[in-house]
């Protein structure tokens, strides 16, 4: 495969033309900022964690529309455990992670034991996981408010962890959030390239039946792809409640199509069995950069969404045409 | 009235599959079309049908020059073809399915759905099948979704009805059944073609028999004027010896012993592929299978390797212990191989390269805790190209990329990874050039040679003969006979294949 | 590669288009797309959303006393009730050098570190509405939504003459002025036998408020007065009595007044009264002008407030007392 086929170029292309764009219409200088650049990788990264997880899935043949409820779900229990149980730290992230890994393996459980279909399976967890976060906040956003006794509302400190996530380091030059998406990315690349695992995800999602035929346990895989989607769904969920300093019901609605339309810009084929981790991480730099030219410059929420859409259907266009 | 063909041929990729063959379907007969796979049938009538708009030669009707650009258009002409995979939307009723494409409307616009099921009612009468018009379709078994095909080409008023196997799924009474609506199809002055390989059927239900082999064009004949001799000689023509590596077998103690196995038909579990076969296969053999289309022989593998899960019956025992048939991972961990006879399908992982599909059946040998060791891969895979030959751009080619031949040796080296005592070949060389056919059958000796066992599925009669220590032949599900090496020739093999 | 050039062409048509678009719309005083005089000074505005109409007002409001003042130019930014959108959007003011933020903020806690490290770097913010934690910040200026509800309070005393059941129906009780006005609230009626049936929290959203007011009339046979924390949510609970046919048999109490909304309710009936909450947006103007120009200005700014009822629409309301007097 030349150069010039391969996915990844393809997909640096589209990224160094957004790039370009974004010189071009740098809003008075602000592009030229590394400080925009760190906060653009700030804000990408709660859905390039998301992304993460997604990528395993979509290689292994599947999909997951769950993500964005699980990351709530996950937020709220955090938030629950540590904002108002005062749990200590190590144990309200311990149990929210496990709690998110669970939605997924129930809902890889769905897919690889009762062969229901993905696209089914993760709508009805995207249901149920927004439910369930609804049900242990009561509706509530659970935050830092306390009632002081004078009949009023007072804010108390945030526990520390909660501080660290949302914090910057390396002399304010990059955010933790974006280092633990960073860290998602190596994980996920080191279980795409050098993991047994990885192989067989790559087996089941571009030839379910070749692989079963070559005796590589089918089911096993799936529910492994998705039980680990979930659990990076927890991950961006701790980084979703350190960041907002809030157990919110309603946060990450809709943060799977996002997801979604990284892995897709990213070049992945959304069919399965094809694809890797730096397709996606550049597809969340696309992604990450477009949103922010468009907010530089303060281009209207009408027209942005317009254009996003637009730029999406484009890039899956011009991969297309790379056959 | 009759329709003709004339002069047909076609080539697929430089290959010529028809040369020449000409061909006549008179109104109210039913014209039998038979000959070996590969021979050219199938072909044909897609022509005839309107899948391949792409061949040179004539077809008319009542002298009217036809030619078709699609299926529609040969449907809107009056031939119908009801192939074997049946075109029919399962989810959909029985009624939809009959009008499909023809749809009775009122004003252009609505559905007359009353329309339909009174023409559909009258008609299925007249087949004496009672069925509720509302259910799906898919509900139904093959032979009701059969007669559906049927009836849906009596509702277009086809004038020449192409039938392609059509007893391959059906049991006794209902074929009887499917005889009596030909019958009743004839008596309207309708043309049939029907392709069967079942001596039975050919001499109950045929008046004319044209028989192709490779392409051409043997003979017609009218049904009691062809004798079954007669009809193999011309199914089987000349032998093509000399191309296969000379074989001495020694073989050794029992790998396979096989007593009274069934496999139940994965489409239909209720009907039987494979019915109580019983056979021995020893290390350093080689045992051919034979059959026609529906005999189970693909079945057979299948099923013995677990890709149908639990058989309903039988048991195995595997290098004289007792073997449970489970699943795909079970049989290879004891030494089991099984290669597909459809490798795009069920063989290979078109998008990944030659190396993770080499070891894709044998992942644990090449990974430590789960992790994967490429350059073990690596030097493996060399090894394997250099041994079977494989001929590619680099180790990283996509297999979907790869020519018939050198996939299939991809596939081969697969499996030869996970060390097999016994090894389930299903058609190794279908799809396959001659050079590369060569090799395989180099290979099988080698094999054979270190003491593995083979059970080689072929369509190919003369690579059959001259592989295989011992021939079973099967049909309709049983093993109907046993021979050794050099106890019976081409006639013999496919007389048996055929139930005589 | 040539089908990709010609998509990378549209593509790069398109964002232009909508770069230049979009920007002509949002920045600028009405109407700026024609020859802009040099601004002196450029001022970012992150509202949290323009969804509640009065947030709508309060943009109206900014825009048109800055349109008053060729030597400063806003740009707006709306953060769709997200605040970690908003956060973005207040680094971005100071990324893009502007000279002054003025930001009504959706949340206090997650806003609070942004609006503080524009505040240690120099830049001047002014915090609309609602308050952020602690002090980092040039100046607040908002109603005293305390002393509104105490007023409201007081109110519905006299008007219920001392004893009745009521419905409190609250907004989002994690920002300040539901909390406010709760609290304020619960003091003007203290002592008096009013009695609070049901309360619930509806976010600031009428149709929200609709749903609450269903829940407690079916609960309630008897309900005396509604008290909404806004204008918006005593309409829902207007229109929610009304499908039950009780509408007559209650008063409905709002906060707001927006002349197109509270103040039109007021004069149709459907309110009895409605307590002005001022939208801010001409005093951070004229307060954003005197820090660009170098004068001090106070931390707190509380704006004043009135009561507008059937009675008084005409003469323009009633100032309430406790709130100083108008500049």
């Amino acid at each position: 495969m030349t150069l010039l086929r391969s996915p990844l170029f393809r997909a640096f292309l589209a990224l160094l033309f957004v790039v370009v764009l974004g010189f071009i219409f740098n809003a008075g200088g602000s592009f030229l900022r590394w400080d925009t650049h760190r906060d653009m990788l700030r804000q990408i990264s709660v859905f390039g964690i998301l992304a993460c997880g997604m990528t395993l899935v979509i290689i292994a043949g599947g999909i997951d529309l769950s993500v964005g409820s699980v990351l709530g779900f996950s937020a709220v229990l955090f938030a629950l455990l540590s904002l108002r149980l005062g749990w200590p730290a190590g144990w309200a992230i311990a149990v929210s992670l496990a709690a998110g890994a669970a939605c997924g393996l129930v809902s890889g459980g769905l897919i690889a034991k009762f062969r229901i279909q993905p696209f089914i399976a993760t709508l009805a967890m995207m249901v149920f996981a927004r439910g369930l976060a609804k049900f242990i906040s009561g509706g509530q956003k659970i935050s830092t408010a306390v009632l002081r006794p004078d009949g009023n509302y007072g804010y108390a400190d945030a526990p520390a962890f909660f501080s660290f996530l949302n914090s910057k380091i390396l002399g304010q030059n990059i955010a933790v959030v974006t280092l633990l998406f960073l860290l998602c990315v190596a994980v996920c690349g080191v279980i795409l390239a050098r993991l047994r695992w990885g192989r067989h995800i790559y087996a089941v999602g571009g030839n379910e039946e070749a692989a079963r035929l070559s005796g590589v346990p089918v089911a096993a895989t799936k529910l492994l792809a998705y039980g680990l989607s979930g659990f990076f769904c927890a991950v961006a969920g701790l980084c979703q409640a350190a960041q907002e300093v809030q157990g919110d019901p309603e946060t990450g609605t809709s943060y799977e199509l996002t997801a979604i339309a990284i892995v897709v810009i990213g070049g992945t084929n959304l069919l399965g069995g094809k694809g890797g981790i730096g397709l996606t991480f550049i597809g969340a730099m696309t992604i990450g950069y477009l949103e922010k030219i468009l907010s530089i410059n303060a281009v209207g929420e009408a027209s942005r969404l317009m254009l996003t859409g637009a730029i999406i259907v484009g890039a899956v266009l011009f991969q297309k045409y790379r056959k | 009235m009759a329709l003709r063909m004339t002069g047909i041929s076609k080539s697929f990729s430089g290959c010529r599959v028809l040369d020449g063959v000409s061909f006549e379907l008179q109104p109210g007969e039913v014209h039998v079309l038979a000959g070996e796979n590969g021979a050219g049938k199938t072909t044909l009538i897609k022509i005839l049908a309107g899948v391949y708009p792409d061949y040179s030669g004539e077809i008319s009707w009542d002298g009217e020059r036809l030619k078709f650009k699609s299926p529609a258009e040969a449907a809107a002409r009056g031939i119908v073809a009801i192939h074997q995979d049946l075109a029919q939307v399962p989810s959909l009723s029985v009624r939809d399915n009959l009008f499909l494409g023809r749809e009775r409307t009122k004003a252009g616009l609505w559905m007359d759905y009353r329309a339909e099921a009174a023409e559909a009612t009258a008609f299925l009468k007249e087949f004496g099948v009672e069925i509720d018009l509302r259910r799906p379709i898919g509900e139904y078994p093959v032979s009701v979704r059969q007669m559906i095909e049927i009836a849906r080409a009596m509702i277009a008023d086809a004038g020449a009805v192409i039938m392609d196997e059509p007893t391959s799924a059906l049991n006794a009474v209902e074929v009887e059944r499917l005889f009596a609506i030909i019958r009743e199809l004839k008596s309207r002055n309708r043309g049939i073609v029907f392709i069967s390989h079942r001596l039975e059927e050919i001499y109950r239900i045929g008046d004319r028999i044209t028989v192709l082999r490779d392409g051409s064009r043997i003979g017609t004949e009218d049904v009691p004027a062809l004798t079954p001799d007669r009809l193999f000689q011309w199914m089987v023509g000349r032998d093509v010896t000399g191309q296969f590596p000379p074989r001495t077998p020694s073989p050794g103690e029992n790998v396979l012993e096989v007593r009274d196995f069934c496999v139940a038909d994965p489409s239909r579990p209720a009907r039987r592929a494979v019915q109580n076969v019983r056979f021995d296969l020893r290390a350093g053999e080689i045992v051919g299978i034979a059959g026609l289309q529906g005999s189970g022989k693909s079945e057979l593998l299948n099923g013995l390797f677990g890709a149908y899960g639990r058989p309903p019956g039988g048991s195995v025992r595997l290098r004289g212990r007792p073997f449970r048939v489970t699943s795909p991972s079970a049989s290879i961990a004891r030494g089991m191989a099984l290669l597909t006879n459809d490798r795009k399908r069920t063989g290979l992982v078109p998008e990944m390269g030659i190396v993770p599909n080499m070891t894709l059946a044998s992942l644990r040998r090449f990974s430590s805790w789960g992790w994967m060791k490429p350059r073990r891969e690596a030097s493996s895979a060399d090894g394997y190209m250099r041994a079977l030959s494989i001929k590619a751009r680099s180790l990283r080619q996509e297999v979907g990329t790869l020519s018939g031949g050198n996939q299939q040796k991809v596939v081969m080296a697969k499996w030869l990874q996970t060390e097999p005592r016994a090894l389930l070949l299903d058609e190794p060389t279908l799809g396959v050039d001659v050079g590369a056919k060569h090799d395989i059958y180099r290979l099988l000796n080698d094999w054979t040679g270190e003491g593995k066992a083979i059970l080689l599925v072929t369509s190919e009669i003369e690579e059959l003969l001259a592989l295989s220590d011992r021939i079973l032949v099967m049909h309709r599900g049983r093993v109907v006979s046993e021979f050794k090496r050099g106890e019976a020739g081409r006639e013999r093999i496919i007389q048996a294949a055929m139930g005589a | 590669m040539k089908n990709s050039g010609t998509m990378m062409l549209v593509a790069a048509a398109i964002l232009s288009a909508a770069a230049c678009g979009g920007r002509s719309k949002e920045t600028g005083p009405a109407g700026g797309t024609a020859v802009e005089t040099a601004a002196r000074w450029t001022i970012g505005m992150s509202q949290c959303n323009l969804g509640e109409p009065w947030r709508v007002q309060m943009n109206q409001d900014l825009k048109t006393e800055a349109a008053l003042h060729p030597e400063i130019k806003v740009v707006f930014k709306d953060a769709q009730n997200d605040s970690l959108r908003q956060r973005a959007q207040i680094e971005e003011f100071i990324n893009a050098g502007v000279n002054l933020v003025i930001v009504s903020p959706k949340e206090a806690a997650p806003l609070t570190p942004p609006v503080a490290a524009a505040f240690t770097k120099g830049l001047p913010v002014i915090v609309l509405d609602r308050r952020v934690l602690g002090d980092q910040y040039t100046c607040f200026i908002g109603g005293d939504n305390k002393s509104i509800g105490r007023a409201a309070g007081a109110w519905i005393v006299r008007r219920l003459g001392g004893a009745g059941k009521i419905v409190e129906l609250k907004g989002l009780m994690t920002s300040t002025p539901g909390q406010d006005r709760h609290t304020g609230f619960r003091e003007g009626i203290a002592g008096a036998g009013l009695e609070i049936v049901f309360e619930a929290d509806m976010k600031w959203l009428e149709p929200e408020a609709r749903k609450e007011m269903e829940s407690a009339l079916s609960r309630f046979n008897k309900i005396d007065l509604v008290y909404a924390h806004n204008d918006p949510g005593a309409h829902g609970a207007f229109l929610a009595a009304q499908a039950a046919g009780r509408e007559k048999t209650i008063a409905f109490v709002g906060i707001d007044a927006l002349p197109y909304e509270g103040q039109a309710y007021v004069r149709q009936g459907i309110l009895e009264a409605s307590f002005e909450y001022p939208t801010g947006g001409k005093e951070a103007i004229l307060t954003a002008l005197d820090i660009l120009n170098g004068k001090a200005v106070p931390k707190d700014i509380t704006l004043p407030s009135r009561v507008f009822t059937k009675d008084n629409i005409d003469r323009g309301g009633e100032w309430i007392s406790g709130a100083k007097t108008p500049q």
